[in-house]
């Protein structure tokens, strides 16, 4: 372990490189279909993702529009002019023998993305990001002297968003790719399930004790944000280390060993490969028109960062407000509320609620927020019966459970389960009577100043009234009978 | 005259590996007489000064060749076209082994 003090000497630069898997039907160049997640192996597969001889790879004009929306959500505009390269090497799971890239054209060039860590605001800037067709999965059973390839994900559309090396610790870099899998599903350019592996990271990690930057290691295909943050905290050791025992960091690319947590050497910069681009002259540039520009810009969402920003207004700390952005139909959910003129209390109220007991549920696996059942009306009714004291709070709790489970009005919930408040004085009052006659020795202590026996009486109050008395009222109540 | 290039033995190797070829020792050499040949023939184009042209990569002058994103059938099943492979095991094709 390396102290903290030799640790300050050093500082840390970190650029990512992002492959985010686009959300279309078919692939990036074959109109193979492109979900196969649970497809059983080569079943969405041609011609034109095999490489036969005289294929035509005809671009997915799905694919480029989603291109288009991830420059927008990456804070720029797309490329007027791009276009597809070859990058050649050898390899089973790639059977043209070159991957379709975009290498010198580009369809983003910059962009930045604003993050915020330990309250302070970050900026990291986007070198490029370009279109290409991921090749297919190789497995390598133990023991045996073969491997075996599924071309099912040859030419799965895809986008690889390339930083500028602007951050300087695991935090901002796991913080800026939680950001860059919001935008992405925010503006529906992927699914981004890190499950299936929608989206992947590769980290150049370099440490230096002056302006000059150090030699990179490139650790690749690190598959969830916990991973990236590891595999940083681990390359700054390792590469520190080297560094304290006068020894060099070598230029290579690691991988990531989820088990053992830590990286290791694949291959050294010696066996790097020659990639021989060159334009593909099967595929005639992307030329956008300002219209076609204009046309995707206007149909853009709300990006994390203004939904954000609105539910900061609410006042809600700031874990809930993370739930909220990184919980897309809970979100929706609030800023429909919101939009539909509802009190500013009530929406705070109910995302209070989605936050906490409808997150919980989501957590225990009792519902998922895709079939919790959502509804307007019957939240601001809940939310309205609260605020009036036609349910206590623990009451309204238990009829939000039910409601989101199951569905139905609050108020026949409510009237169901026995659990609307009285606040009605008259009736309340004969339970006070009732109370205080049969509490003989707590009312002469209240009498007295004693402000803990006013707390036992409203629970006897609690009790006797099933729960339904409203408490505040209760006390109001003892206090006058009292005095 | 022709610049001459000379390309090596360990040139020869690299270029056959990355193109995983197998060359024999006499292929080697017959092969590096004849590339640094070529080489010598691009010497010789280089030559001509081509800094204000373009490269030529497109010569239909299309541009946005683009399809719907809706699944087609090309004809040829998944089946039919694992019968190219050169061996395939439970759908899967199988290759010599590769570092994992």
């Amino acid at each position: 372990m390396i102290s903290a003090e030799i640790r300050k000497k050093y500082t840390v630069t970190i650029g990512i490189e992002c492959h985010v898997q686009l959300k279309t039907k078919t692939k990036l160049f074959s109109a193979a279909g492109n979900d196969s997640r649970e497809a059983a192996p080569n079943t969405h597969i041609s011609h034109i993702d095999l490489g036969m001889p005289g294929a035509l790879p005809v671009l997915n004009e799905a694919a480029v529009e989603l291109g288009m929306k991830a420059a927008f959500a990456l804070g720029t505009t797309p490329q007027k002019f791009s276009e597809f390269d070859r990058k050649h090497y050898f390899y089973p799971d790639l059977p043209t023998g070159y991957q379709i890239t975009q290498f010198y054209h580009p369809i983003i060039i910059g962009g930045e993305v604003r993050i915020e860590v330990d309250g302070q605001e970050k900026i990291v800037k986007i070198h490029e990001a370009h279109l290409e067709a991921d090749a297919g999965k190789s497995i390598h059973p133990p023991g045996k002297d073969y491997s075996l390839v599924d071309l099912n994900r040859a030419g799965t559309p895809l986008l690889e968003i390339v930083s500028e090396p602007d951050m300087h610790s695991a935090e901002e870099a796991k913080v800026y790719a939680k950001e860059l899998y919001l935008r992405m599903r925010y503006a529906g350019v992927s699914e981004a399930n890190m499950y299936y592996g929608n989206m992947r990271f590769d980290v150049n990690l370099s440490v230096s004790t002056n302006d000059v930057l150090g030699t990179r290691s490139e650790t690749k295909n690190l598959n969830s944000f916990r991973s990236i943050e590891r595999a940083i905290e681990f390359e700054t050791e390792r590469q520190i280390e080297l560094f304290e025992k006068g020894e060099k960091v070598v230029q290579e690319t690691r991988g990531w060993d989820d088990a053992k947590q830590r990286t290791f050497t694949q291959r050294s910069k010696e066996e790097a490969h020659d990639y021989r681009y060159m334009p593909d002259p099967d595929i005639p540039p992307l030329v956008l028109s300002d219209e076609m520009i204009e046309k995707v810009r206007s149909t853009m969402p709300a990006l994390p960062g203004e939904v954000r920003e609105k539910f900061m207004g609410l006042q809600l700390d700031s874990s809930s407000v993370d739930t909220l952005v990184e919980e897309m139909p809970a979100g929706r959910f609030v800023l429909t509320l919101l939009d539909s003129g509802c009190k500013t209390a009530d929406v705070k109220r109910v995302a209070n609620w989605l936050t906490s007991e409808v997150q919980a549920l989501v957590a225990n696996d009792k519902i998922s927020w895709e079939t919790a059942k959502l509804d307007v009306a019957n939240f601001k009714q809940l939310a309205e019966m609260t605020s009036s004291n036609k349910v206590s709070s623990t009451g309204a709790k238990a009829i939000l459970i039910d409601m989101v489970q199951i569905g139905g009005s609050p108020a026949e919930i409510a009237e169901a389960k026995n659990l609307l408040q009285v606040s009605d004085e008259d009736e309340i009052n004969d339970i006070v009577k009732q109370v205080l006659a049969e509490n003989p020795k707590a009312a002469e202590d209240v009498r007295n100043g004693e402000a803990k026996a006013i707390g036992f009486l409203v629970g006897q109050i609690m009790k006797a009234s099933k729960g339904q008395a409203n408490p505040s009222v209760a006390q109001d109540l003892i206090k006058k009978q009292l005095n | 005259m022709i610049p001459m290039v000379k390309l090596s033995h360990e040139d020869v190797l690299k270029l056959a590996r990355l193109a995983r070829l197998q060359l024999t020792d006499s292929e080697v050499t017959q092969f590096s007489g004849e590339i640094s040949a070529i080489l010598g023939y691009v010497e010789q184009l280089k030559s001509v000064d081509v800094d204000s042209l373009m490269p030529t990569s497109q010569v239909t002058g299309l541009t946005n060749v683009m399809r719907k994103d809706d699944m087609q059938n090309y004809g040829p099943t998944p089946a039919d076209l694992l019968k190219n492979a050169p061996a395939t095991k439970d759908g899967h094709i199988k290759v010599n082994r590769m570092l994992a």
